[in-house]
């Protein structure tokens, strides 16, 4: 093997292809996704796997496509870029979300859906990225700032100004993308303490 | 001599009898069917139902149930073929009844107006127990809304040409010669019990063709059954989707004829993590620089 071509199997987006190839799937076979969508009776009554696996069950098509569209982008910028942890994040946020919403909404009975999870790729992309040089970095820092204020109005009105008028059948989940966000900073913040305790152990 | 004239007298009659039995019992179908209309309306000297305007109140509380057969008995043979290979049992058992409408069930919960399925059993249905019946399994289950469930299949059987084989008695449990054609159709009819009104039907068919030695007719006979009523629920599932979204913008385009209210605090039972549009385009530009970014360097 070359080493251009070990470049490509390298940088090829493993786990944000296996993410939406399992979305994907759980669409097309109903039965798969009434086995793993966010359930609250079915969680309460043992079946927690429902909390992660909630995030890739999808409730109509147009659902699917924009959040399955949005996680293609910014999972491929965070392991082409080779930012580390990254399926971690998605695991760590998914569950997190999982249980915010059993704490946090009680009224919801069934969730779905993907948009908390990519709202960790783009908080944890967009945080990379202020640390690199030139325009890029000031894209980050422009998209976060962005981010903050969509997350705030969310939280302030309960609902998402732009899908508020959308005919989707079901009602959108702001926590989750609050949620999404906090997990990539937690993250982030982590990873970066860790890094430090390591260079000061060097050091000494 | 005498002995000869003895077996002569004593086989002939045999051979007669059993020649005019395989001609009698060439073919044979079973019927076995129940009916909403007969569950529903069972005496026809009352008065007409007459619908009010329903009142969907959401989420909604839905019931699943399979009509009960008349007690006339609706399952029948009208004759056999070279013995009997039916005994006019049921179709479809209660654990098949119940399997087949958590298959339902299941399909239709993920709908955020949809609070519970509850699932009914068949004891709790009075043969021709009309809407009566279904009040008081509205008490019980506390459902409004109940899927009614109705089957109807017919089995045919006919003897091909390899059935002949069958006079050498080996032939009877190695020659496939018997023909079975089942024929299966299940029908869900949706009703808003307080005001009696029919929302919406879906249908789902099915045709089985297959053969059996006559040995094992009547274990073919049940797997054909049982496969006929998979795939026809198959296609009822698809149908229903198809006249629940029709029944959501006939609901939309005629509020005079269904009203619709949230339960207090309901505002979708529910939840979709969804990204905007602005996001995505937003996030779509990002990716884009990314990309023309990267073919620079």
């Amino acid at each position: 093997m070359d080493g251009q071509t070990q470049l490509t199997v390298r940088r090829l987006p493993v786990w944000t292809l296996a993410i939406c190839a399992g979305a994907m799937l759980i669409f097309i076979v109903p039965w798969l996704g009434t086995q793993l969508i966010y359930d609250r009776t079915a969680v309460i009554r043992g079946e927690l796997w429902r909390l992660m696996t909630g995030n890739l069950v999808h409730l109509s098509t147009s659902h699917l496509a924009y959040d399955l569209a949005a996680f293609m982008i910014s999972g491929t910028i965070i392991e082409i870029r080779g930012y580390r942890y990254f399926a971690m994040l998605c695991f760590l946020t998914a569950m997190m979300i999982g249980v915010a919403i059993l704490a946090f909404e009680p009224a919801l009975h069934y969730y779905g859906g993907l948009s908390g999870v990519v709202t960790a790729t783009v908080t944890y992309f967009c945080l990379h990225g202020l640390a690199d040089k030139g325009s890029w970095r000031w894209l980050c820092a422009g998209l976060l700032a962005g981010l903050a204020i969509k997350l705030w109005s969310e939280m302030w009105i309960g609902n998402s100004l732009l899908l508020s008028v959308s005919t989707e059948a079901f009602v959108p989940v702001p926590l989750s993308h609050l949620i999404g966000a906090f997990s990539a900073l937690l993250l982030f913040i982590l990873m970066r303490l860790s890094a430090c305790i390591r260079c000061t152990k060097t050091a000494v | 001599m005498k002995r000869t004239g003895i077996s002569i007298l004593f086989t002939f009659p045999v051979s007669i009898l059993l020649v005019a039995l395989m001609g009698g019992c060439a073919t044979g179908s079973t019927k076995n069917a129940t009916s909403v209309v007969d569950y529903l309306f069972p005496n026809t000297k009352d008065p007409v139902v007459t619908p009010g305007i329903p009142t969907l109140t959401l989420p909604l509380r839905v019931g699943i149930a399979f009509v009960p057969s008349n007690s006339s008995g609706h399952s029948r043979r009208s004759s056999g073929v070279f013995g009997s290979y039916q005994d006019g049992s049921p179709a479809l058992t209660e654990k098949r009844k119940s399997d087949l409408m958590r298959e339902v069930a299941d399909h239709f919960k993920k709908y955020p107006f949809v609070k519970d399925i509850e699932i009914i059993p068949s004891a709790y249905l009075r043969p021709g127990g009309s809407f009566a019946n279904l009040d008081q399994i509205r008490t019980m289950y506390g459902v409004d809304i109940i899927a009614l469930l109705s089957y109807d299949q017919v089995q045919f059987t006919d003897e091909g040409k390899l059935s002949l084989t069958y006079w050498t008695i080996v032939g009877a449990y190695v020659v496939p010669g018997e023909k079975n054609d089942t024929q299966t159709m299940l029908d869900a009819v949706v009703y808003d019990i307080p005001s009696r009104k029919m929302l919406f039907r879906a249908p789902g068919q099915s045709r089985v063709k297959g053969s059996a030695t006559l040995v094992n007719q009547s274990e073919e006979l049940r797997a054909d059954s049982g496969k006929g009523f998979d795939e026809a629920a198959k296609e009822m599932i698809v149908n229903l989707d198809e006249q629940l979204t029709n029944f959501k913008a006939k609901v939309k385009e005629r509020p005079d004829e269904f009203k619709v209210v949230n339960s207090p605090g309901y505002s979708g039972s529910s939840g979709g993590g969804s990204i905007d549009l602005l996001s995505l385009l937003l996030i779509a530009c990002m990716g884009g620089y990314f990309l023309w970014m990267a073919k620079r360097n």
